[in-house]
């Protein structure tokens, strides 16, 4: 394990001042960082523990936006009534993290910071349009998702600057959403690629502002702007799903690594879009009969 | 690096170490408070889950938590289930089950199993199969671990 100095904070305010003293990093979950820290390779000599600052772990709404806190657990995901109906697809996400003892103690705020081009909640969360507020001491912004993940393993975020919450709008139409995930096993498996689409349907039934955003297909998770074009105000048939589908590849740049080629990806990338826009047309279909 | 005080609750005794802050719970648990029953399988990668104990009623990997932030907190590890020489009724159903053959993987099986019928007292062969997820076996395989959980949910319901 590498050297480094502790601190921890039990206050929002006591976490900025920390980081700003000590030009240390963040230690949430840990679930990153002390992997790294046990190769050796975490860039910080000094941590400073949130995992004990309660005003970062919360899921609440006001008015129509849901607010997740940085703090909040897979598993305070997993449980949130709220989420399951506002946000069905991250939900998924959460649900296919590593295994309970991760999910446990990982966190969506560590998540984010991680910038995992295969992080499982990114591609959720793009397709609600989420912001992430930023504080440091004496500021804070609000940001596109989009605009947070500068590259793989990297964030726009500033020294001494957290990651505080995301939030996004209620969704106002019926609206069908869907993670699919494919990983070299069932459970505890890093993603090949991973994908979330979300279909909100028009009084007339026809398909609104679709999103369709994937992961480990690209040195960031991405949005698919061909695939939305593809699906923005048709009606919901298998052949639109399955244009749209095939449209991902105009948006992806695959690598091949470890776990697959760039050639497996891209067919993968193209199933499991199809599949999750299915997915997201028959929940639709289910609620409009409920 | 400057050393630091934790004061936590090991298996119900309020245990005090001052140690260096890069070690984890792991190594804190087996090196400074000598319960060994917690393993060291993958080597910090959050594997394995031959590490897991229960922190605050959650099953976690404990080479995924710093000591510092086990600081005022609460530890079960599998030399806390046993109660006045008793063995727990999971400890018994693994080894009335025939789940336990080199013994490596089963404390943190065991401790993930609890953390679940402490939650869900009778859960589904899914649930269980979830709950064991993070916890790799290469030798007794995993039918005989579910077979013992189902089997101490079925005991412990029996005492109730
Ligand atoms: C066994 C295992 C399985 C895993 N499986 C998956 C998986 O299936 N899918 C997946 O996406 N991930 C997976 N992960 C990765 C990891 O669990 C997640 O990325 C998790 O969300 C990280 O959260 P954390 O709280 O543990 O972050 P930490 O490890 O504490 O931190 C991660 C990074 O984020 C920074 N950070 C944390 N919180 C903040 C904040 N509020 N503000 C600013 N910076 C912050 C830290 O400085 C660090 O750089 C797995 C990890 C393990 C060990």
């Amino acid at each position: 394990m590498q050297e480094f100095d502790f601190y921890a904070a039990n206050t929002l305010d006591e976490l900025l001042r920390l980081l700003a003293q000590s030009g240390g990093r963040v230690i949430a979950g840990g679930t990153d960082v002390l992997v790294q820290a046990q190769r050796g390779v975490f860039p910080a000599s000094v941590l400073v523990d949130a995992s004990r600052v309660r005003e970062l772990r919360f899921i609440g709404q006001d008015g129509e936006t849901i607010r997740i806190g940085a703090l909040t657990t897979y598993a305070d995901i997993l449980a949130s009534p709220l989420l399951r109906e506002t946000a069905p697809a991250l939900v998924m996400a959460a649900a296919t993290v590593g295994a309970p003892q991760t999910r446990a103690r990982g966190t969506l705020g560590g998540n984010i910071a991680n910038a995992s081009p295969a992080g499982d909640t990114l591609p959720p969360l793009l397709t609600l349009d989420a912001t992430v507020r930023l504080v440091k001491r004496g500021g804070e912004r609000v940001l596109p998702l989009a605009e947070v993940l500068c590259g793989p393993r990297q964030t726009c975020l500033e020294p001494g600057e957290i990651i505080h919450s995301v939030a996004f709008r209620r969704p106002s139409q019926p609206t069908g959403a869907a993670f699919l995930k494919l990983g070299n096993r069932q459970g505890m498996a890093i993603a090949v690629v991973n994908v979330a689409v979300s279909l909100p349907l028009d009084d007339d039934g026809r398909i609104a502002g679709a999103r369709v955003a994937l992961g480990a297909v690209a040195p960031t998770p991405v949005r698919s702007p061909r695939a939305e074009a593809v699906l923005y105000g048709q009606s919901l048939n298998d052949d639109v799903l399955e244009r749209a589908a095939q449209a991902v590849l105009y948006d992806i740049a695959p690598i091949t690594d470890v776990r697959g080629s760039a050639d497996y990806r891209r067919k993968a990338a193209v199933r499991l879009t199809a599949r999750a826009l299915r997915l997201a047309a028959q929940q639709i279909r289910e609620g409009a009969q409920a | 690096m400057k050393p630091i005080t934790v004061t936590l609750t090991v298996n119900g005794q309020t245990r005090t170490i001052t140690t260096l802050p890069n070690k984890t719970l792991l190594y804190a648990l087996r090196e400074d408070l000598g319960l060994t029953g917690v393993k060291d399988a993958c080597g910090g990668e959050g594997e394995c889950g031959a590490c897991t104990v229960i922190l605050d009623g959650e099953a976690v990997n404990a080479c995924l938590v710093l000591i510092g932030q086990a600081d005022g907190r609460s530890v079960e590890t599998i030399e806390g289930l046993a109660q006045d020489g008793e063995l727990h009724p999971l400890q018994c159903a693994f080894v009335e089950t025939g789940a336990v053959q080199c013994g490596f993987c089963t404390p943190g099986a065991i401790l993930a199993a609890k953390a679940l019928l402490d939650r869900d007292p009778s859960p589904t062969d899914d649930a269980i199969r979830e709950a064991l997820s993070g916890n790799l076996c290469r030798c007794t395989g995993y039918s005989k671990m579910i077979a013992a959980v189902r089997r101490a949910a079925e005991e412990m319901s029996h005492a109730r």
